[in-house]
């Protein structure tokens, strides 16, 4: 390392992805100096994972060229990148937390003490090392303890002590501070100067504006799979920072969303959930008519959120009110029984039934209305309902008996639409309506929307997509690690506007 | 004309391999009976085979609707043997005459109904049992049920001191060996019970759940099913349909010991699997057990006739299975 006076660490020059369809990664150049921290923002779908996703061998580019202290490499797995000296920091802990603090650093790569052909595992090494790797890190962790009884932020620093014990020369962090309190994440910060004193590079992917400026040195901004630009932090300033993470033309289409929000629905009082990492303290309300967007970065909690309105989460504290009644929701059939449909994220995962047909797909959420008195399901009343929705909703089938899993995404949404209206809501929470769908099938989906709600429903959309989000909500509001940190009327919600209370961590 | 024609065959060729592929069980069984009808020169056709095959199969297939509905709903069931194994024994100790000295209950001329309600209750406890766990204790159903088989055998050997529980009443045995006409009662119970469970199955929500928690159970929860109490209830009717067919047994044999019924378990998830009920869950119907029920039943039959030895047709019976859930984990698996 003596002659090392290459100006960069890690280069990564032009590399494109792209996935059918999509322009994931368009030309983007990273480079990274030695002992810095590199900051790496973007919006939500930036392209900054992919970007990693690259660099670490996951996905192969289709073009471009990554370089490692002068030498041009090409990773084709996470190990081959940590043994070149690269490694990651998930946001997801990746650990073993049955195993201890020692066998979880050196896993896979035990020392071991050959006694003949045989190879036993050396446990006074792998202990006196970690000791000593602790040591060097100024970490207080006992190496024999079970990594699972640790905290959140110690068994983080323990994946930095892995990462480090590989000699890595650059080592990238996603989204390290989400589940870490103010204390945690400032321990962190620390851990991560020692490092760059050391001579490491760190790439520092983040959300949130306040950190940015306390720990990096130099920041790049993604935005639609290209790199705006790479700035010294301190040339650069947060209202800069916000333009250039969403500067872009709204290329996305609306309908208009004429309805007017009549009285309140739906109330919610300070909403707390049982569980400590995740929102706090929320109070809303929702009006007839009304759609109200719910925006964020990953990690908000608006997900738990709405869960948590529909029942599907535990709550610790606070009330929500459906017409003016306090309402005991526990389960989603509370919340069905309340008028409440949830429309969730996950399609593939919490939405379809892939084998069963478009018509049961429709009708699950509703059987106690068509149920003859002989307890006998009225399948002819099934079927011609869910066929009038799906056919109002123009889902395209060859027929209403066909598996819902042969349908394209956004027909799949229609048949999820469907299935909820079919329970006669009064509110609809749809999360990340329009994820995965492609760019016609979206404006029928808006379409939809804003005819549900010149009918009168209520409507709650959570969405990583500031067009969307603008685009459709009479009101935005913005959670942040878990707080409501503001409410936008219409006229106020700009990408701007949102991101900042987006990023106001606190 | 002549292109028109093309066009037809081509059409009806193609209705019948979506035909095939959509009733790969049935086509199964058909060519297995045939191809067993060629070998026996038509013997297996006579009325008798068909009888004996019916009678043989017919407690099996209980087993098999109950276990069947539990793999709709991607559970799975191992204790199946030994409950019913601890059926059987319970319904016999209540149907021995009251002449026989080493009776269970010497002496004792019990009402012909307590037997069959003991049995069947005795079922319908341990599917309850099997339920709560895996609903509400979270176990892994395939250790809950490991650990209620070994608790079922325990209970059998405990409850006849490990002893045979014979000379069954022949009033009580007639329920089971009977026949109506020339039908054996059996074949008729059991397609009483398949009427039962197709209309479960096709017609009403407690059906529909089964296969939506089957299919995607957390999809099933946001839709406001009891995912839960939906669990309890398809092991507990799986206890009651156990029950019965311990009670038939015990009357088929005129008798339970610590034998009877073993590896029933085997049996039934091999024909569920053979009848097109995916392990992968949610997939399945009534009719799909029935076949998978006689097509091992041919299968056991034309070994036996083509002389097979019995430890033959365990082997056999093993790849059987594993070959069936090749095929199913090849049908359904790659969307998962």
């Amino acid at each position: 390392m003596s002659d090392d006076s290459r100006e960069y660490v890690l280069e990564m020059v032009g590399v494109s992805k792209s996935f059918p369809g999509v322009h994931a990664l368009d030309g983007v150049s990273l480079r990274v100096r030695p002992g810095k921290v590199h900051a790496l923002m973007g919006e939500n779908g930036a392209g900054k994972s992919t970007l990693m996703k690259c660099l670490f061998g996951i996905y192969r580019e289709d073009a471009g060229e990554i370089t490692l202290k002068g030498e041009k490499v090409k990773f084709h797995s996470a190990k081959d990148a940590l043994e070149a000296g690269v490694s990651m920091i998930h946001q997801e802990l990746s650990n073993v937390p049955e195993r201890s603090v020692r066998e979880n650093i050196w896993l896979g790569r035990e020392p071991l003490r050959r006694i003949g052909p045989m190879g036993f595992l050396d446990h006074k090494k792998m202990h006196e090392d970690t000791t000593v790797l602790m040591k060097s890190l100024d970490m207080e962790i006992d190496p024999a303890e079970r990594m699972g009884g640790l905290s959140i932020s110690k068994q983080q620093a323990c994946e930095i002590a892995k990462a480090v014990s590989y000699n890595a020369s650059v080592v990238v962090m996603d989204e390290p501070s989400s589940s870490l309190t103010e204390t945690e994440t400032a321990h962190l910060f620390k851990i991560i100067r020692d490092l760059t004193s050391k001579g490491v590079a760190v790439i520092y992917i983040s959300h949130k504006m306040s950190e940015i400026f306390q720990v990096a040195d130099e920041v790049s901004i993604m935005r639609d799979g290209r790199m705006i630009g790479t700035f010294p932090v301190a040339d650069i300033d947060e209202d800069r920072l916000i333009k250039l993470m969403v500067g872009r033309d709204n290329t996305h289409r609306f309908p208009p969303v004429e309805s007017t929000p009549g009285p309140i629905r739906l109330e919610i009082r300070d909403l707390t959930s049982a569980n400590p990492r995740s929102f706090k303290n929320v109070s809303f309300e929702l009006r007839q008519g009304e759609i109200l967007g719910i925006g964020g970065l990953v990690g908000a909690q608006r997900t738990e959120l709405v869960e948590a309105i529909f029942g599907l989460r535990r709550l610790a504290s606070g009330e929500i009110l459906v017409d003016g009644e306090k309402a005991e929701i526990r389960t989603p059939r509370d919340a069905i029984a309340r008028g409440i449909a949830f429309i969730t994220e996950d399609r593939r995962g919490s939405g379809i039934f892939p084998l069963l047909s478009i018509t049961m797909n429709t009708a699950i959420a509703s059987l106690d209305s068509y149920v003859s008195p002989a307890l006998l399901l009225e399948h002819k009343r099934i079927e011609a309902e869910s066929r009038k929705l799906n056919e109002a909703l123009r889902t395209k089938t060859p027929s209403m008996s066909t598996l819902i899993q042969n349908l394209s995404g956004g027909n799949q949404q229609k048949v999820l639409v469907s299935r909820w209206l079919m329970t006669l809501p009064d509110i609809l929470i749809m999360d990340e309506p329009t994820r995965g769908i492609d760019v016609g099938a979206k404006f029928e989906i808006y379409t939809l929307m804003a005819d549900l709600a010149k009918n009168g429903k209520s409507i709650i959309m959570v969405s990583s997509e500031m067009p969307e989000l603008i685009g459709m909500s009479h009101r935005v509001m913005v959670l942040c690690a878990g707080r409501h940190t503001g409410t936008l009327e219409k006229a106020q919600a700009t990408q701007e506007s949102i991101m900042r209370l987006a990023t106001q961590f606190e | 004309m002549a292109a028109n024609n093309a066009a037809g065959t081509l059409e009806a060729r193609k209705g019948f391999r979506a035909f095939i592929s959509k009733n790969t069980n049935l086509v199964t069984f058909i060519t297995l009976a045939v191809g067993l009808g060629l070998l026996t020169s038509g013997r297996s056709f006579e009325w008798p085979s068909v009888r004996n095959l019916m009678i043989a199969e017919s407690v099996r297939a209980f087993a098999a609707l109950g276990v069947g509905m539990i793999i709709i709903t991607r559970g799975i069931d191992l204790s199946i043997g030994y409950v019913v194994c601890l059926v059987a024994s319970v319904a016999a100790s209540f149907a021995q005459t009251p002449d026989y000295t080493a009776a269970l209950y010497p002496g004792i001329d019990f009402p012909l109904w307590l037997p069959l309600m003991a049995g069947v209750v005795t079922g319908g406890i341990f599917g309850l049992f099997n339920g709560v766990l895996i609903a509400y204790g979270k176990l892994p159903a395939f250790i809950a049920t490991l650990g209620t088989m070994s608790i079922a055998r325990g209970a059998q050997l405990i409850y006849t001191r490990a002893a045979v529980v014979g000379s069954l009443k022949d009033s009580y045995k007639v329920i089971s060996q009977g026949s109506l006409g020339p039908i054996p009662n059996l074949a008729i119970y059991v397609a009483i019970a398949c009427v039962f469970i197709w209309i479960l199955l096709r017609h009403t929500k407690r059906g529909t759940n089964f296969y939506a928690i089957g299919g995607n159970s957390m999809a099933a929860r946001v839709s406001g099913i009891n995912v839960e109490r939906e669990t309890v209830v398809v092991y507990t009717y799986a206890g009651l349909l156990y029950g019965i067919a311990g009670c038939l047994l015990a009357g088929r044999l005129g008798l339970a010991n610590a034998l009877t019924a073993n590896g029933m378990e085997l049996d039934a998830i091999a024909a569920v699997t053979v009848g097109g009920i995916s392990q992968t869950g949610g997939v399945g119907t009534m009719s799909g057990m029935i076949i998978g029920v006689l097509t091992l039943g041919i299968i056991n039959y034309g070994m036996t006739y083509l002389g097979v030895d019995s430890y033959y047709q365990l082997l056999v019976k093993g790849f059987i299975i594993i070959v069936a859930v090749w095929f199913d984990m090849k049908k359904y698996a790659r969307r998962a």
